[in-house]
């Protein structure tokens, strides 16, 4: 099984799946603190006319995706604050205007798109190195920027008035988090595709919830658990030659409904005696 | 002589068409614990929102006689509704650390004083009211404000627990003169510790001493007909 990582395509798929597992599992915990699921799901399908765009106009549809993803988060960000159109109607509308989007634009391609259908349900193994190039540089700024500004931005989260008080500039925080997780997504999408990408931020942090004591330990078990659910899923598709994409996210939902079925058997996980 | 720590200058706040504050104009003196009152709906929590600079007003609010924005470094806010996830596994020490901006550790002694450092490894989604809100308390303390901003504080718990956490309020204006400035609906608290009453019901109804301000005329205007205070010893 080892030795089909000597294939360089298998290489640039599992360092691909490593780095967005960890990128997305450290974006979820602020996902699902946040209650931002319908956003993430909705900036994944509208960057569908991200990806037309770059199609039609023969440049990489991942870059191409990539900013038209990072202002659509900027607008809704703006939009959430300035007006009083409820978060959910606005998100509807982008996710809705960006596919309908997509599609015309694709429209005017003639022919088969063997890329499309990877962008729609993900293909790691097709990764290229320009992509990884990509991937890899995106999420060292957005990791490195998330650890200088932890406290920032999860402060913000959890309380924006406090936050404003605590002297934090809550409009341009909210902002560049919906940018982050708007590029994160696109990025997402080469591994999972539009249809299944924010899975990967919701399903790890979800099963580490189940058991995590902390925000510490809720942190390293929702990277440990993305890592798992990506290498398993990639095993699992290149051995029985399934679609990778859905196989991780099964995967996923497979280590969840294990460790629901086994926190439910009292005693299986030792609980910490409280000091106090 | 008294420094003026809160200046509050002809300031209206509109939500759309609707008039939520109509010219209201007060001073607030340092080391004083003062309590706005009103009924719901009478814009007590529109005024903390303005002058925390939270919400756009006409008007002039200078806090630490600098805006709001150049003063936020000296001033501390405990919400009313601490509004989060409570399945979120986060401790109160993880919780003090993450609102501590400036420091890298926290400061126990504040948690002693405050009686939360038995709760430290607790999750703050497992806490009681009481000890949420001490926990808010210890939060807003971490950084040595001047001025602490409580919002109906004691709203959600029992006698007991509002009587302890006014009893906190006391001990942290008088050991460490901090300026307390509190909305609050309990009328008998607030007689007894509070040296500044503010009446708001959209416009400034009374502004003064407990003696001065909670009197029958001004509950009845305030709440209607069957409200009246009945007589405590100020202390």
């Amino acid at each position: 099984m080892i030795e089909i990582f000597q294939f360089a395509f298998m290489q640039r798929a599992l360092l691909g799946g490593l780095v967005l597992g960890f990128l997305l599992a450290i974006l979820g915990i602020f996902v699902v603190l946040k209650r931002m699921s319908f956003y993430s799901d909705g900036i994944a399908h509208a960057s569908l006319a991200g990806v037309a765009l770059g199609i039609l106009s023969n440049t990489n549809p991942l870059f191409v995706a990539i900013i038209f993803s990072g202002i659509l988060g900027a607008i809704i960000s703006w939009l959430e604050r300035k007006t009083k159109i409820a978060s959910d109607a606005i998100i509807g509308m982008f996710f809705t205007s960006g596919m309908a989007l997509g599609v015309i634009l694709l429209a005017l391609k003639q022919g088969y798109q063997p890329e499309l259908v990877s962008f729609l349900f993900g293909n790691i193994l097709a990764l290229q190195w320009n992509e990884l190039y990509i991937i890899i540089v995106a999420t060292v700024i957005m990791v490195v920027f998330l650890a200088i500004k932890y406290k920032q931005v999860a402060l913000m989260i959890l309380n924006s008035d406090l936050a404003h008080v605590s002297g934090i500039n809550v409009g341009v925080y909210t902002t560049l988090l919906y940018v982050i997780i708007a590029i994160s997504v696109v990025l997402g999408i080469k591994l999972l595709g539009i249809v299944l990408v924010s899975a990967l931020l919701i399903v790890p942090v979800s099963t580490a919830k189940l058991f995590a004591k902390s925000l510490k330990s809720l942190t390293v078990w929702s990277v440990v658990i993305s890592e798992l659910t990506i290498i398993l899923g990639l095993l699992i598709s290149v051995k029985l030659n399934m679609p990778t994409g859905a196989t991780i996210v099964l995967s996923g939902i497979c280590i969840f409904f294990l460790f629901f079925i086994v926190k439910h058997f009292d005693g299986f996980f030792p609980k910490k005696q409280s000091k106090n | 002589m008294s420094t003026s720590v809160v200046s509050v200058k002809n300031l209206f706040v509109h939500y759309g068409e609707n008039e939520v504050l109509h010219d209201i104009s007060f001073e607030i003196n340092k080391g004083t614990i003062a309590a706005i009152i009103g009924p719901n709906g009478s814009g007590k929590s529109t005024l903390f929102k303005a002058i925390l600079g939270l919400i756009p007003y006409s008007g002039q609010i200078k806090v630490l006689k600098k805006p709001i924005k150049q003063s936020l470094k000296q001033v501390s806010y405990i919400p009313q509704y601490f509004d989060f996830d409570r399945t979120l596994p986060i401790t109160v020490k993880e919780f003090l650390n993450l609102t501590n901006l400036t420091n890298k550790k926290v400061d126990n002694s504040v948690c002693r004083e405050v009686h939360v450092d038995f709760l430290l490894n607790k999750k703050i989604g497992e806490l009681s009211g009481g000890q949420l809100q001490r926990v808010l308390f210890a939060n807003a303390l971490m950084n040595k404000p001047e001025i602490l901003f409580l919002d109906e504080a004691a709203a959600g718990i029992d006698v007991e627990g509002a009587k302890t956490l006014y009893e906190l309020i006391e001990h942290v204006n008088k050991k460490h003169s901090v300026t307390i400035i509190m909305i609050s609906h309990e009328i008998n608290m607030v007689y007894k510790f509070a040296d500044q009453i503010i009446c708001l019901n959209r416009d400034l109804v009374c502004d003064g001493t407990p003696k001065q301000a909670l009197t029958d005329e001004i509950m009845k205007k305030l709440y209607g007909e069957n409200m009246s205070v009945k007589s405590h010893k100020h202390i």
